[in-house]
């Protein structure tokens, strides 16, 4: 009889500078591995120490404080006192520590939902348990449900689609209403650090051309020579209006530098295909009764603001189905796992039954000699029958033990002493 | 052949619940099972009508039931045309609510062994409503796509980014299904009057009666004809184009529901 269980502090149960303390250099990890998996009744252990979190994870065998065990080690390896430690840490076992290392994998726990980085800390975790030789088959098996689930919610729920950061926000809007934009052109005004960001991110995407102007020309070719862009003059921005998709002003300049009537005759020239402008100036640059010109599409800064909060609302959204997904994923994980360690005791308590059955049977043979083939079958079948009745319940009991943890050890004890398996659950 | 019907509308309507779960809760897998299902439900449909046909041993849009039944094909033909070329997961849950209930009105209004016309005995009958029906199911889109641009420019232009920001296509996509869908309506719908006029030559010795079905069309025609010469010159995209298309729209419905004078049977 073993079990799962799992300890660790994150960052809703510890300030950040005791999870500094608490953090295990990745470098150190294989050493602790191997001392902790020394230790009486630890079976597998896994280390995954992030900035957010420290957690260790660990199979134990019939070590009844195994809490206890995993504390001191923790205490030992982190040089945080014990009362600090504990008063930080949550405790899980079982079903429970599957579903917390699923919802850990599948971005659920972080800070930032949905933040993509996570999966591979806890991959590289995986692969330092692996490489230490500490992980087993049950870890083994559930990092690799762990990852398969973290994949499935990517895949399956909305929650890593949205964009979080102002300049990605910057390029999410400018595909709603361009569609893709690998063949948009761009017009970078100004040499703001914001609109280089956003640039990046643009360039990052696919963009086609991009063309960069400010008042001062150096910075311009600077700013254009990073991108692979062309630096125009700034007197020509009236002409370039007509001929770019995507407008990003970013500058430090106190007054409106496109105003309406700009854009309404950049748009007639280019017949009203749609224009974007990200004005990212503080005090804004651009019109903001640009908006209302059909065709033309005008957000500023806090509009981008807008669009992080919305998308945070919707990565909460999609939260919700992914908790859903992980129960349900976790739930079975653990049923798989309980169903195998049941696995050895149904084969010896049907060997037994089957065995008792046959010895009566061919006893009953040797005292009334052979009979014919046809009443042998019959008997044959008789014993079967019998054996299998007998041993159904027996089995049904067993399989579904884990469903009741409070009697499931005792349970099992019981079965395994009236059948004399070798393996004691206890 | 009515298992046939039944088990396209069962399709039909399945396709519709999982493209509105897919729309509402955002989820990749409700839309594919969506399509997978449009995909059978055609297949049976198609069954269906080539069954009806040779069971009744014309093309089966001579009469109401038959006609809706057709429509709706032609509707999913330009839906699965269009969702394989465009990708925009919304489109099934706009697209469908109408091609269920048309399967269903077919069904209720479904009459046995309807005489047809004498004057429908002929192979024009088969090029001439066709194409009016593909031409229908072009504007149809058309208007789908001027919905979703219409709103989805609101969400943008408000600037509040909220349910329908997060599930609507873009806008430039929006505007480019426009574009094409109003092409092939038109293509369509010039082939219907062209073909209608040789029809009629044929039957009443001349092209061209002014009966109301034929004014209808005609003028339906104008507006998208009028569409189609300002996209074209360039002013004319986007909003405008939007708020012109839903006025053809209308028109086209119209055109439809004319069944007066040389039409009367339809």
């Amino acid at each position: 009889m073993s079990d799962l269980v799992l300890i660790g502090l994150n960052h809703r149960t510890a300030e950040v500078e005791r999870r500094e303390r608490a953090a295990l250099p990745s470098a150190d990890v294989p050493g602790a591995l191997t001392e902790l998996t020394a230790r009486p009744g630890i079976q597998e252990a896994l280390i995954l120490s992030t900035c957010n979190r420290v957690e260790v994870v660990s199979r134990v065998d019939g070590a009844d404080p195994a809490f206890e065990i995993l504390e001191s080690f923790l205490a030992e390896v982190s040089g945080l006192p014990r009362n600090e430690l504990s008063e930080s840490l949550y405790r899980y076992a079982g079903s429970e520590a599957v579903e917390h290392v699923f919802r850990v994998a599948s971005s659920l726990d972080s800070m930032i939902l949905g933040e993509p980085q996570i999966l591979g800390q806890v991959k590289s975790a995986y692969s330092l348990a692996v490489e230490t030789g500490s992980s087993g088959t049950l870890l083994n098996n559930l990092f690799q449900a762990a990852f398969r689930v973290a994949k499935r919610v990517r895949t399956e729920t909305s929650i890593g689609e949205y964009s979080v950061s102002v300049s990605s926000a910057a390029v999410e809007l400018a595909r709603k209403v361009l569609g893709n934009l690998s063949r948009k052109t761009i017009l970078i005004v100004g040499a703001g650090e914001m609109g280089e960001n956003t640039a990046r991110y643009l360039a990052d995407d696919g963009a086609g051309s991009i063309y960069v102007t400010n008042r001062g020309a150096e910075a311009a070719a600077g700013l254009a020579s990073r991108f692979g862009g062309i630096a125009v003059p700034f007197d020509q921005l009236r002409y370039w209006l007509a001929h770019v998709d995507i407008v990003i002003v970013s500058t430090a300049a106190p007054n409106l530098i496109i105003d309406r009537s700009m854009v309404t005759s950049a748009l007639r020239t280019r017949r009203n295909r749609p224009i974007v402008f990200i004005d990212m100036s503080v005090p804004r640059n651009v019109d903001p009764a640009v908006s209302d010109i059909e065709n033309a599409f005008c957000y500023d800064i806090d509009d981008l603001g807008a669009v992080v909060e919305a998308n945070l609302e919707e990565r909460r959204g999609a939260a919700a189905l992914a908790e859903k997904l992980v129960r349900q994923e976790s739930e079975a994980f653990w049923a798989r796992v309980k169903s195998m360690d049941a696995a050895p005791m149904v084969v010896e308590v049907r060997r037994r039954i089957e065995e008792v059955c046959h010895s009566e049977l061919d006893r009953y043979l040797k005292r009334n000699g052979p009979r014919d083939p046809k009443e042998m079958k019959e008997l044959e079948i008789l014993v079967s029958r019998i054996a299998g009745k007998m041993s159904h319940p027996l089995v049904t009991q067993i399989k579904s033990a884990h469903e009741d943890p409070t009697h499931e050890r005792a349970l099992l004890t019981v079965v395994s002493r009236l059948f004399k398996s070798h393996k004691d659950p206890a | 052949m009515n298992w046939a019907l039944i088990v396209t509308i069962v399709f039909y309507a399945l396709a519709l619940l999982h493209s509105c779960l897919g729309f509402f809760q955002k989820r990749q897998i409700f839309v594919s099972l969506a399509l997978c299902m449009v995909g059978v439900g055609f297949l049976f449909h198609t069954v269906y009508l080539v069954g009806l046909g040779l069971e009744r041993r014309h093309f089966p849009i001579t009469d109401l039931p038959e006609s809706l039944s057709f429509f709706a094909w032609s509707i999913t033909l330009t839906f699965i045309a269009a969702h394989i070329r465009y990708r925009y997961n919304v489109l099934g849950a706009f697209v469908l609510p109408l091609v269920s209930l048309l399967m269903i009105l077919s069904e209720v209004a479904w009459e046995e062994n309807h005489a047809i016309p004498p004057l429908l005995r002929s192979r024009w009958l088969y090029f001439h409503v066709s194409v009016a029906f593909l031409a229908y199911a072009g504007f149809f889109l058309m208007f789908i796509a001027a919905l979703l641009y219409l709103m989805q420019e609101k969400e943008l232009k408000s600037k509040r980014f909220r349910f329908l920001y997060f599930r609507l296509p873009a806008l430039q996509a929006c505007d480019e299904l426009m574009r094409n869908s109003l092409f092939v309506g038109f293509v369509m719908m010039s082939l219907t009057i062209v073909t209608g006029a040789f029809w009629a030559q044929q039957a009443w010795g001349r092209f061209w009666s002014w009966d109301p079905k034929e004014t209808a069309s005609l003028v339906t025609w104008s507006i998208y004809l009028l569409l189609v010469h300002y996209r074209l010159s360039g002013g004319w995209r986007a909003r405008r184009a939007a708020y012109v298309s839903i006025a053809g729209f209308v028109s086209m419905i119209i055109t439809f529901g004319v069944n007066a004078g040389l039409h009367a049977y339809l």
